[in-house]
């Protein structure tokens, strides 16, 4: 988990390749987290398109979009998916927007009603 | 093309209740996921102890199967079966039909309290309700084939498939719970068809968690050893030994899930409502139901003060196994503030609900002292 943390964070911030200590690590993704909304919006926008290209086939994104997951939980439903035949072609591009929209640090929403059906 | 269009329709934005998701059959319900579905039931819809089909919740893993014909309905038995058959809907309806009522309960209902949050639809209080079933015993139904008496488990296959890769849901029960005389094959629910609910045959399996409840049913197999498929394993198992909230599990250390704890929820007043103190003013009723897997609810006590004091609540008078207790208690607040209401149940056996559930990586079972908050003005 903690390499593919770092992988994601050195390639998004371009940072050097000497970091080595674990603490450093949490803080260049903590800071990437802060920056990438702003400043990779491009990244957020191919994760939408992957979003909408390799989940909807099978289900809604209303079961994407009420979670409110951390970056490893959302690492782990893509494993799953990827098990159950989802193919992803920008899948570092959904994991990051996956995390800076349905992230567990943004507020919990309300679901929607349906209209009645009788 | 199709593919396209499908991502097209789906990937609009959530809007409100005007963007017109309607499933046929069904009340207003809180929507989580529109394909599949999955539908909870708004807590004011709670008021009978029988909970009516047009409101009761909806749990689909995998997309509704296309719709089965009656007379086209075949339900094959196989395995360590000494007369492999294929059965009618006709040869159901002949065999001696018999009534269970019992609540049905989404294993995950309330994971949404959880914290850390964990996956999976983030259900309230509603995914649970009460209804009386109606079908052969499955222990009759597996009779007619002849089951080898060294079959350990019935393995039950729905007629919804999965999507892509995604696993068949197939599930598989001990053979003592199998040959239970109030596990059925439902044909009726609340005395129609269970349509979005199953039909034509739904498995009952009172007292178990809802994943045990295999809706379609078409196949039933008798074998040896429980089905290694993933919604046996590692779906819908639960750990062994309590977890550090927000740890991963321990594979080894996973238990299938079967019977269920003693629990309550408060269903009025409304979270976060007002309420009229007034000498005029008739009672506040506090309401709620009750229940514990195969057991029977003992008792219900109510606190209005945060759980400093309780009082016991009156129940329903049929105490039964496998359905729940409606409970109610009159409440005349003397004074006008924030008023945090609670309700803790105790079953036949004598577990109590937990202040604290355990939390588990899949946000399983969560059955923690109910509470609601509600703030008392002068009119």
């Amino acid at each position: 988990m903690c390499t593919r943390m770092a992988v994601l964070s050195l390639s998004l911030t371009g940072a050097g390749l000497t970091v080595s200590t674990q603490a450093v690590i949490a803080q260049a993704v903590t800071t990437q987290a802060v920056t990438t909304r702003a400043a990779d919006q491009a990244t957020l926008d191919l994760g939408r398109k992957e979003e909408a290209r390799s989940c909807v086939p099978c289900h809604s994104l209303r079961l994407i979009q009420s979670q409110r997951l951390a970056r490893a939980t959302w690492v782990k439903e893509l494993d799953k998916m990827a098990g159950w035949g989802s193919v992803m072609k920008d899948r570092d591009a959904l994991l990051e927007y996956l995390v800076a929209n349905y992230g567990n640090d943004k507020p919990v929403p309300v679901p929607d009603m349906t209209r009645n059906g009788k | 093309m199709f593919a396209a269009l499908l991502a097209a329709a789906a990937a609009r934005p959530i809007q409100g209740a005007d963007d017109g998701i309607i499933v046929g059959g069904k009340r207003p319900m809180i929507l989580h996921n529109d394909r599949p579905e999955d539908l909870e039931t708004p807590l004011r819809y709670f008021d009978s102890w029988v909970t009516p089909n047009d409101a009761f919740f909806v749990r689909q893993h995998l997309p509704r199967p296309a719709a089965i014909e009656p007379a086209a309905y075949r339900l094959t038995i196989n395995g360590m079966v000494s007369k492999p058959a294929q059965l009618a809907l006709a040869d159901l309806l002949k065999l001696p039909q018999h009534t269970v009522p019992a609540t049905l309960e989404c294993t995950g209902n309330g994971r949404g309290f959880y914290t850390p949050k964990v996956p999976g639809i983030q259900w309230g209080r509603g995914a649970v309700g009460n209804a009386e079933w109606s079908g052969p015993r499955l222990s009759d139904v597996l009779k007619l084939a002849g089951v080898d008496s060294k079959a350990a488990f019935v393995e039950i296959d729905g007629a919804d498939t999965g999507v892509a890769a995604t696993p068949d849901f197939v599930r598989s029960m001990p053979m003592p719970k199998a040959m239970h005389p109030a596990t059925l094959l439902a044909l009726k629910m609340n005395g129609q068809s269970p349509d979005i609910h199953g039909f034509p045959a739904r498995l009952i399996v009172p007292g178990w968690d809802g994943t045990s409840w295999v809706k379609w049913v078409i196949r039933l197999t008798a074998a040896a050893e429980e089905s290694k498929g993933f919604f046996m394993n590692p779906g819908y198992r639960y750990p062994k030994f309590s977890l550090p909230p927000g740890s991963p599990p321990k594979p080894a250390e996973l238990e299938v899930i079967e019977g269920m704890p003693v629990k309550s929820s408060l269903t009025s007043p409304e979270d976060q409502s007002k309420i009229a103190l007034g000498g005029s003013q008739p009672p506040t009723v506090i309401r709620g139901f009750a229940w514990a897997g195969e057991n029977a609810i003992e008792r219900v006590e109510v606190s209005t003060d945060g759980g400093s004091r309780w009082g016991d609540a009156q129940l329903s008078s049929q105490k039964l196994p496998f359905a729940w207790r409606l409970f109610t208690l009159n409440w005349t607040p003397a004074d006008p503030g924030y008023y945090t209401i609670m309700s803790r149940a105790t079953d036949a056996a004598g577990r109590v609900q937990p202040i604290v559930p355990a939390w588990n990586p899949s946000g399983y079972l969560w059955n923690g002292i109910d509470r609601v908050g509600v703030t008392v003005e002068k009119t």
